[in-house]
């Protein structure tokens, strides 16, 4: 039932959640699934088995591991009409809540505690990004990207005859 | 200048046209077959009857384009699209010419460029270089475009210098600098096609093509701020993003809109601790690439009004700030003092709550030995459980899906007005009545819909002659052989005196029907909700019992409602509110407890079709002000009713407990086909100031005034920038 839940709940989260009760050796082990790479990836498919976590050795701080990262394809900007790099993947941190940013009294300047604010990683693809997500341990939730349905569009559409009370006069 | 290259004469695949051509006999799907082309020597098989621009793009060879947009229709203006075609003796413009089966097309020859250089030269020509002052800046077709294809030097030596062009006034959202236009008609095309704003347009020819309202009008619509968007260059711009911000300064983040029920998808751009701006996402699930004008511009409301600290109200009916414990001890003291027990305990819910808050505000009211959880609905209806009962998703939930309206071939409104309820999905049934043979019927007060409806009626007795098959009429007609037929009940309605009777009716309708309105691949029976929060207070059982109902609360917890009726109060209670805004909920209470935004905090939320969503924040909550579930969870332990979950995941964990789909974000669960029982005019009357953000919006009021009330009064010296004189 556990195993079951955990899969349909897309946020994976690793089962130590307090610091007292972890010891490095058994947060350093990992699930190995493999995934099934569907994209060209920059990642050659190794069978892992036993996952060294960054964080383990990286001495980054122990809050670090306490948040969440968010892999998701940001989608085009609607001001633009180009689709430049809209096949990247990225990951980047969920904002500190409280403290993690304020503005500076003396100049305005945007001032933050949060060292993980401007950290903003791009991937080819969603399994890299997943994969360096677990590298360094951190939790992740994933965000589907959207779908897209763009009927086929024809200039001719303009000039279609219809044979009932007419609903728009064409114009531009 | 166009000369024709050698690679033009290159053949055409052969064998591939004569595949596409079979044709299976027994085949009968409407499915249009599909056609193969060649794009930069690339195969790419496209459908047939699409653009020859829809080709280069599934062939993964970008084109530049200024009018072609994939939500309108094709206007093939700007020319700068074109393309080499083989065997065509000059150049072609991508998005008017049809794919054909078997051409062979170059985006990429000297050919192309020289062909597109020519038309960016021309589209310069009359363009001002102010690009160092105009809010385009950095986010430019133009600018982007002339990178590639503009000229180092002008040829342009004219004694009269560029066309100038006089500014329209648009209203109080959208900023004009016509100098600027390039004459795409991206605008117009959206006016007339999705918003139903007929009444914008081009005058003139040539040189002297002019956009504008042809009178002095302002544009008139709720997705007007979408044409900024649109606007390639920085002809439309936003009025009161006007020289705040420039694109590359700002920090995104994808979240989900909160403001009304549909759960748009908006990109929140922040930069420090504000949100300088709301643009949408696209998704072609719940609002395609649209948002409204309210969700794109009340986010200065944010600003205003703000619970920043905690407050406690002293003897002389002041607020004092405090800290947190002492805020939360002070709860817990009148709750002792007025003695409350059982369902004299009551939590009413607002319109801004999310779904985290109102599980756990619901696991602590009901370990305080309550069931009274009341919503903020209209007049008293809140007090008691919804007409249209919460036992059966499908009897609150948007069943069609708001995608599905699409192939609706007839759809009956009862009691609301789209158009303000949830204005991007008007434009989404504009669009089906435009391109297909759609009918709309209205019971309800007549609203100007923008598109055409016949009215059946004001009130539940013209339903009731209706649904008995009494009204003859050409939409009655259509209506009894609609395939599809699609009922949309306002969520108004459930707060209306004939509520009852009128979801009774509809739902003897429906099963009298049998098969024709709900059966395996349609559901047509909709509640549209209106509010935010509502999904999610029915899914997560957030209504009172029967026995709640009548009972005369001493201790009043007041989540985010600030649509609540301060009569319903009883003066000798004990009011705590948690919010983000100083507004009436704020004015009623003895504690105030600062909350987060829907910009501030990661939360779910349940939109009007039931799809659970994933937040986002993108900015800190201002002061003291905290997570609102931490709040409730901290409230919790003072209260002494621990409750037993101390993380997010925890929380997520219990709301999967009580509705898996609460926690598949992004996914969207089937109702069931029973239609226990299902559910006149719209509750909305005023489309801009709906909520407490967008009451405390400046924006927001300034539309208030220029389409609401219609004040005479120049919004001069409102604006950011004064209206500028016609030239």
């Amino acid at each position: 039932m556990m195993l079951a839940r955990r899969q349909l709940v897309p946020l994976v989260r690793r089962v130590a959640p307090s610091i007292s009760s972890r010891s490095i050796a058994s947060d350093a082990v990992s699930p190995a699934q493999s995934v099934a790479a569907t994209t060209p990836t920059d990642v050659v498919p190794v069978a892992v088995t036993e996952l060294l976590t960054a964080e383990v050795i990286s001495g980054a701080p122990s809050e670090l591991r306490h948040r969440a990262v968010r892999v998701y394809q940001p989608t085009r900007n609607t001001m633009q009409s180009g689709g430049a790099k809209g096949e990247r993947w990225r990951i980047d941190f969920d904002i500190l809540q409280g403290g993690g940013r304020w503005e500076n009294p003396l100049m305005g300047y945007a001032s933050s505690a949060d060292y993980m604010q401007g950290a903003r990683v791009t991937f080819k693809s969603q399994e890299d990004a997943i994969n360096f997500a677990k590298q360094q341990g951190w939790d992740y939730y994933v965000q589907q990207p959207t779908v897209k349905r763009i009927p086929p569009k024809n200039y001719s559409d303009n000039y279609l005859y219809r044979p009932n009370k007419l609903r728009i006069c064409k114009t531009k | 200048m166009l000369r024709i290259v050698a690679s033009a004469s290159r053949p055409s695949s052969v064998s591939l046209l004569s595949v596409a051509h079979r044709r299976n006999l027994s085949s009968t799907s409407a499915r249009q077959a599909d056609i193969t082309l060649t794009v930069d020597g690339k195969e790419v098989t496209v459908p047939q009857g699409s653009a020859l621009i829809q080709a280069c793009e599934a062939a993964g060879s970008p084109i530049p384009r200024f009018c072609y947009h994939d939500r309108l229709a094709i206007a093939g203006n700007c020319r700068m699209c074109l393309v080499e075609v083989a065997r065509s003796p000059k150049p072609v413009a991508s998005c008017a010419a049809p794919a054909m089966p078997g051409a062979v097309v170059f985006t990429n020859t000297p050919l192309v460029h020289e062909a597109r250089e020519g038309v960016m030269e021309f589209l310069l020509s009359n363009h001002p270089l102010d690009c160092p002052i105009c809010d385009q800046g950095g986010e430019c077709d133009l600018q982007d475009q002339s990178i590639r294809y503009g000229s180092d030097r002008t040829r342009f030596h004219e004694i009269a210098g560029k066309r100038a062009v006089s500014n329209k006034d648009l209203g109080p959202i959208v900023k004009t600098s016509m100098n600027r236009c390039i004459q795409c008609t991206r605008c117009v095309r959206f006016a007339n096609e999705v918003a139903g704003v007929e009444d914008l347009g081009t005058t003139g020819r040539g040189n002297d093509l002019q956009i504008g309202m042809y009178v002095e009008k302002m544009m008139d619509s709720e997705l007007s701020g979408n044409v900024i968007d649109l606007c390639p260059v920085g002809a439309l711009t936003s009025k009161p993003y006007a020289m705040q911000a420039r694109p590359w300064e700002l920090k995104t983040t994808e979240s989900v809109d909160v403001l009304d029920a549909l759960g748009s998808n908006i990109r929140v751009d922040s930069r420090g601790v504000q949100v300088m701006r709301v643009q949408p996402r696209t998704n072609d699930n719940v609002n395609e690439e649209w948002i409204s004008d309210k969700t794109r511009y009340a986010y200065d409301g944010l600003r205003f009004q703000r619970l920043t600290t905690p407050l406690i109200k002293g003897p002389d009916n002041r607020f004092v700030t405090a800290s947190w414990p002492d805020a939360l001890a002070a709860i817990a003291a009148g709750l002792n003092q007025t003695g409350a027990k059982g369902n004299e305990i009551k939590a009413i819910a607002g319109h801004l709550a999310d779904t985290e808050t109102l599980v756990v505000l619901k696991d602590l009211i009901n370990r305080l030995g309550s069931d009274n959880l009341a919503s903020d609905l209209e007049g008293k209806y809140g007090n008691a459980p919804p007409v249209h009962g919460i036992d059966v998703r499908s009897n609150y939930s948007f069943n069609s899906t708001i995608a599905g309206v699409e192939s609706a071939d007839a759809i009956l409104l009862v009691g609301t007005n789209p158009r303000h309820e949830a204005a991007v999905l008007n434009s989404r049934i504009r669009k089906s009545w435009l391109h297909t043979d759609l009918v709309v019927g209205m019971v309800g007060t007549r609203a100007d819909t923008t598109y055409g409806f016949e009215h059946l009626g004001e009130d539940a007795k013209a339903l009731e002659k209706f649904l008995s098959g009494k009204v003859k009429g050409e939409f009655a007609e259509r209506w009894a052989q609609a395939k599809r037929p699609l009922i949309m009940v306002g969520s108004s309605m459930a707060e209306h005196a004939d509520g009852e009777a009128v979801f009774g009716m509809l739902a003897r309708y429906v099963a009298a029907t049998g098969e024709r309105i709900v059966r395996e691949d349609w559901n047509g029976f909709n509640v549209l909700q209106r509010v935010a929060s509502r999904p999610a207070l029915y899914e997560t059982g957030f209504v009172p019992s029967r026995a709640a109902t009548s009972t005369t609360p001493k201790f009043i917890f007041l989540l985010n409602a600030d649509e609540v009726d301060p009569a319903s109060i009883p003066a000798d209670a004990f009011v705590v509110y948690q919010g983000h805004h100083g507004d009436r909920g704020a004015a009623l209470a003895d504690v105030c407890l600062p909350g987060c935004a829907y910009t501030e905090k990661s939360s779910t939320w349940v939109n009007t079709e039931g799809r659970s969503q994933l937040g986002r924040a993108a900015v800190p909550p201002p002061g003291a002000a905290r997570e609102d579930w931490k709040i409730v969870r901290a409230l919790s332990e003072v209260l002494g009713v621990d409750l037993p979950y101390e993380d997010l995941v925890g929380v997520r964990d219990r709301m999967w407990a009580i509705s898996p789909s609460l926690v598949r974000w992004d996914g969207l669960e089937g109702t069931s086909l029973e239609v226990a029982k299902a559910g006149l005019g719209s509750l909305m009357s005023n489309f801009y100031q709906t909520d407490v953000v967008s009451r405390a919006s400046v924006t927001m009021a300034q539309c208030t005034r220029a389409f609401v009330t219609r004040e005479k009064t120049s919004l001069e010296g409102l604006g950011k920038e004064p209206l500028q004189a016609h030239a």
